[in-house]
């Protein structure tokens, strides 16, 4: 235990190369943003030259005997973002912060296009991060990508040693693709980011305010409720030409409330507003209304029978389907999940071939800032590869077409389609942006609910299901798991054949494989919904959308979750009439 | 994949809180007996908690099962601020509040219960508004946890201790008088755009200051940050203790490094703390210690290697190497941590059965003295008052004449030790530990400076060789940082890449020879703050060694230019 007072944050070298706090959100009314004149501009232009200066030097250090290869490519991508977070619970605040960053994210890559140090499970040997100045200081900036680059290449060097070994002693690939794509470099500035514009007193009420209301519904022990804005221009330079600046901002209120039936099963559920902004989020009425709506939801829950094993047919309603197509089809077409030994390559083999019901069609088009109004998280106009955004066909009339793209080939694709996406401090791969499912065999809402009246019957049952609301689990597409998708399905109604009124019921999970649930879809409504989020895989946390009209499928097996043992609060909450008499102010 | 589940644990909130610490101000303890009355601070938070806790007391009781025998809130209100520069530039500031509360209950009887060794609790963020309702259902929904969690541990404790021949020998828990002390509330108070600005300098000046400016090229990192802590920490449990305290804490680090011309890393790290910003080290000060560092880096680089012969004799330790060391290889092993259960040593340290030994040498003797806040006009970060169980602070005799006589310990009983010595010490949102806090060695017979050179000098001439001396200590092991090779007539010479062989508890008992009548004061100021005051120690047999490692590559390219050159 040597003293703090000698040992700055991890002594040494690697203690500039820590993030501390990355994620968490932690910062408060954080450094005063230095205005500049003309934003951006001396920091790309440091990037620029520096990445020059980087491949003019390295490899050709004649004081070196041993002569190092020189990088084919180099990238500088930096992240310059201003973010706010606020959190309230029990009518409270418990926290509000602030916090500017500038994060550099470095590519190196030795070796060649078909065979670099990224090679396999290397993927990360491209990559360094570091912090950068918060100011437009030329020589700090240049300096700070200098450490950066320095370390990256020195780690692409060990890593590409071991590719080339590797490669020597193993059997021969199933995919040979190459491991980096020819693209041509993008030259596109686009305006930075607006400033960050948060009322944060305002929101501070409003957010006291709706974690407030669940005080009346006593059965929920647990909320919390969280605003999320930030403003973010991303700079990319690379050794290819490419310089590029776009913008990003978005806005996210989430409400999470929770509560616990009597035999110890826990309860969720979560709603989740976006906007490009704060002041475009819905109004102070229509959140509490949302609010309350879900806390008589959940009590509702606690008291819901417990679900039975059941293999019939189920309507999804529109978000539902929104974030199953999302886990179950859109994860399983990224490009990257379609080589590596470890990948699961669900669709890999289905290029052309019928994946879903002809009458689906399946696109994701990050270009869209909105849908029929609604705002779409998942837009951007440059990847964080800096490739130009556009819309992909995936699914043409229910046949597979592509995958999603990032500069990662694979053996059908060897070029990006502008879907290569990452969260700073993460290599980009192939991710969704808007993903969006279109149907030409659509009915009403009421046609659509006999029509799953009407299959339930055929089948002999005495009700089908219909999913109200679902969260997303985690898709598991590596070949050690089973390829089973996990949606938690949060509000699920029997609907009776005989007339009887819907019954909500609690417990329900659903099992299976997805390609059989896909393959099923009997028709859609005729209103397509759109659900936001953040979504989270190995290339970090992104923002994503997912749009989807409801659908009928015609058998889903569910079953009973897995149940908690803990007994809902012994106690009422403070402040409540006291169980048994015996108050206890 | 989750969709839009994240940032929601505590755990992520916490992580990474800066800590640091100090006692803020000198209060006055009194038992509840006749204090009752004063506990009345208006504090509306302390009220909330203590009307909760009244209510779980009377009432929390799951049907069938044992009612709590303790209970106990703690709320810790953390404010923090830190700033980081690089290279002349700011890259990092961010400004923190944060409160958590840790619920404690305890099941079964003093004697036996469900406490574990590691420590118990329950951690639910609190609200930052002065919401008494909200830290009320905060507490609530973490009292659940906690009694459900505990009625689970002791049974499962119950049948622990059924495999054993025979019954725990001591108390699961010590009883403690209950305490009512309410002091000030700390607060922030630093000129954060001050600090900021001086950071800024100094993590600039290898480039811009004429007098180090010309070996601008060999340094690879030069950073400096500033962090500021204040710590309010609420207790109240259901013995009657009431506590209000706080504690805050400053400092400015600079640290700057590359490599030597053969690969290896070299570096200077260090600053200046205090529990008052106003008692950092002024402007000038902090920016003389940039332009120090960046020269004895410097010097490190051009100093030769250590001899690749093994060394084994006499080396002279500064205040500042001596109280490395004795963090290291004393103080854990004087904290009592009892072992886990079935295991039947003292604690879980070096010294677990060197109660009434020698464990140091016959001239030195060390206390604890958590209620010593300065010395010498320095503030001691690890001072306080009260601990974090709500037991007042005991100067404790560890060490009289060489021989171990006492453990700092908190509430959790030991082989021997079966009350606190008010040494119950909780990292923030963590379970209370025993930690030292004020720990001073003291030589019966000191020698000044001059006169430990003067043994050190004879020694080399007795042996015929050169000996060691060490100003710092480095990096997170046990290794020398300025080290000098003295030569018989007095003359040193910096030294580099040698690390010490044996220098272990066994030394510490066998090979010190002579102590200094200096006393260098090292505050940490980590998550939970200790001071320690060591003066210079003169060991006769520690071994110097060429470190082993390899060397990493140099930079493959040149760092940018400077401008204007």
């Amino acid at each position: 235990m040597i003293r703090q007072s000698v040992v700055v944050v991890g002594a040494g070298l690697a203690g500039f190369l820590l993030l501390a706090g990355a994620g968490s959100g932690r910062a408060a009314s954080a450094a005063t943003a230095k205005t500049e004149t003309v934003p951006g501009v001396v920091l790309l232009d440091t990037m620029e030259s520096e990445l020059h200066r980087a491949m003019g030097s390295l490899g050709n250090t004649a004081t070196d005997a041993t002569q190092q290869p020189k990088p084919y490519f180099v990238s500088y991508a930096v992240s310059d973002s201003d973010s706010v977070s606020m959190t309230a619970q029990f009518g409270a605040i418990t926290g509000s912060h602030e916090s500017r960053r500038r994060t550099a994210d470095v590519q190196v890559r030795l070796g060649t296009q078909a065979e670099d140090n990224t090679h396999g499970d290397h993927r990360n040997s491209a990559l360094t991060t570091v912090p950068l100045p918060l100011t437009d200081d030329r020589e700090a900036i240049a300096r700070s990508l200098w450490f950066a680059t320095n370390r990256g290449y020195g780690k692409a060097l060990d890593s590409y040693l071991k590719v080339q070994t590797e490669q020597q002693v193993r059997a021969k690939e199933e995919d040979t693709s190459a491991d980096f794509s020819n693209e041509k470099a993008a030259t596109a500035i686009l305006p930075p980011a607006p400033a960050l514009t948060v009322d944060q007193a305002a929101w501070e009420v409003r957010l006291r305010e709706i974690s407030g209301l669940f005080k009346q519904y006593p059965d929920v022990f647990f909320n919390t409720v969280i605003l999320e804005a930030s403003t973010e221009t991303d700079y990319f330079v690379s050794s290819e030409g490419a310089k590029v600046a776009t913008p990003n901002h978005v806005a996210r209120l989430i409400i999470l409330a929770r509560t616990r039936a009597a035999d110890g099963m826990d309860m969720f559920r979560a709603e989740t507003f976006e906007a490009d902004e704060v002041a475009h989020l819905p109004d102070q009425k229509t959140l509490t209304e949302k609010t309350i709506a879900m806390a008589k939801n959940l009590e509702a829950l606690r008291e819901a029978p417990v679900t039975e094993p059941f293999n019939g047919p189920a309507i999804l309603s529109g978000r539902a389907s929104a974030v199953f197509f999302h886990e179950v089809l859109g994860h399983r077409l990224e490009g990257q999940r379609q080589r590596g030994d470890e990948e699961g390559q669900t669709f890999t083999k289905l290029l052309g071939k019928q994946i879903l019901p002809s009458f689906l069609s399946v696109s994701d088009d990050p270009t869209l800032t909105n849908f029929e109004g609604t705002p779409l998280s998942g837009h951007y106009s440059y990847d964080d590869e800096g490739q130009q955004a556009r819309r992909v066909d995936l699914i043409k009339d229910g046949v597979l077409d592509t995958f999603l793209m990032s500069r990662l080939p694979i053996a059908s694709f060897s070029t990006s389609n502008g879907h290569g996406r990452a969260e700073v401090g993460h290599m980009p791969t192939g991710r969704q942006g808007n993903l969006i499912v279109t149907s030409s065999k659509t009915v009403s809402d009421a046609e659509l609910r006999e029509m799953l009246k009407a299959e339930a019957k055929k089948q002999g049952k005495a009700y089908g299901l219909y999913f109200e609301d679902i969260s997303s689990g985690f898709a598991v597409t590596t070949r050690r798991s089973p390829q089973a998708f996990q949606v938690i399905p949060l509000v699920v109604y029997r609907v009776y054949v005989d007339g009887r009124p819907d019954e909500l019921v609690r417990g329900v999970s659903i099992v299976g494989t997805p390609q059989a649930a896909l393959n099923r879809i009997l028709a859609t409504n005729d209103k397509q919904d759109v659900f936001n989020g953040i979504c989270g895989a190995e290339s970090g946390s992104i923002p994503v959308s997912a749009v989807a009209p409801a659908m009928l499928v015609s058998e889903i097996e569910t079953q009973r979750q897995a149940q908690g043992t803990a007994r809902p609060p012994i106690l009422p909450p403070p402040g409540a009439a006291p169980a048994g008499g015996k108050g206890g102010q | 994949m989750n969709l839009f589940l994240k940032k929601l644990q505590i755990k992520s909130a916490l992580s990474g809180v800066v800590c640091a610490a100090a006692l803020f101000s000198t209060v006055t303890v009194k038992n509840s007996a006749f204090a009752q009355a004063s506990a009345d601070s208006n504090d509306p938070m302390l009220h909330a908690m203590q009307a909760e806790l009244d209510r779980e007391k009377a009432t929390l009781l799951l049907p069938g099962m044992q009612r709590p025998y303790f209970i106990e809130y703690r709320m810790d209100d953390i404010n923090t601020w830190e700033a980081v520069a690089n290279y002349g530039a700011l890259t990092r500031e961010e400004l923190n509040h944060q409160r958590v509360v840790r619920v404690t209950v305890r099941v079964g009887d003093y004697a036996t219960d469900s406490s574990t060794s590691r420590g118990d609790g329950t951690v639910e963020i609190a609200p930052m508004d002065n919401n008494p309702e909200a830290l009320r259902y905060a507490l609530w929904t973490a009292t659940d946890t906690a009694y459900k969690n505990a009625l689970r541990a002791y049974s499962a404790k119950q049948a622990a201790l059924k495999q054993f021949q025979s019954g725990q020998a001591f108390h699961d828990f010590a009883v403690a008088k209950p305490v009512t002390h309410i002091a000030p509330l700390v607060a922030l108070d630093i000129d954060r755009n001050d600090w900021t600005h001086r950071i800024v300098e100094a993590s600039g000046l290898f480039a811009s200051d004429p007098e180090v400016r010309s070996f601008a090229d060999k340094v690879q990192y030069s950073t400096a940050n500033v962090r500021a802590i204040a710590m309010n920490r609420y207790l109240v449990n259901t013995e009657g203790t009431v506590l209000r305290q706080g504690y805050s804490a400053y400092n400015a680090l600079i640290s700057v490094g590359g490599q030597a011309a053969d690969g290896m890393e070299l570096g200077r790290d260090n600053g200046t703390d205090a529990a008052k910003a106003k008692d950092l080290e002024s402007a000038s000060a902090f920016r003389k210690r940039a332009i120090a560092n960046l020269k004895s880096y410097e010097e490190l680089l051009q100093a030769p290697l250590v001899s690749a012969d093994d060394y084994h004799g006499p080396v002279l330790f500064s205040g500042d190497a001596a109280a490395d060391v004795m963090s290291r290889l004393f103080v854990p092993n004087i904290e009592a941590d009892r072992p886990e259960i079935g295991k039947s040593a003292r604690t879980n340290g070096a010294y677990s059965s060197s109660y009434k030994s020698r464990v140091l040498p016959a001239i030195l003797s060390v206390t604890d003295d958590p209620l010593q806040a300065k010395f010498e006009g320095r503030s001691l970060l690890g001072a306080y008052a009260v601990d974090d169980e709500g037991v007042p602070a005991q100067a404790v005799n560890v060490v009289a004449d060489g021989t171990l006589q006492n453990f700092v310990i908190g509430r959790q009983p030991v082989k021997d030790f079966d009350t606190s010595n008010g040494h119950g010490r909780a990292s923030p949102g963590q379970a209370a530990h025993s930690r030292a806090g004020v720990l001073l060695f003291k030589a019966s017979q000191p020698v000044s400076k001059d006169e430990l050179n003067k043994r050190l000098l004879s020694m080399a001439k007795e042996q015929g060789r050169d000996v060691y001396a060490v100003e710092t200590m480095g990096g997170n092991e046990l290794t020398p940082r300025l080290l000098y090779r003295v030569h018989a007539d007095g003359s040193r010479q910096l030294v580099r890449g040698a690390v010490f062989d044996e220098l272990d508890t066994r030394s510490l008992r066998s090979d010190i020879v002579a102590a200094g009548n200096d006393s260098y004061v090292s505050n940490s100021m980590g998550a939970v703050p200790q001071t320690i005051i060591v003066p210079s120690l003169l060991f006769d047999d520690i071994g110097v060694k060429r470190a082993t490692n390899e060397q990493q590559k140099l930079p493959y390219y040149a760092p940018p230019a400077l401008p204007g050159k």
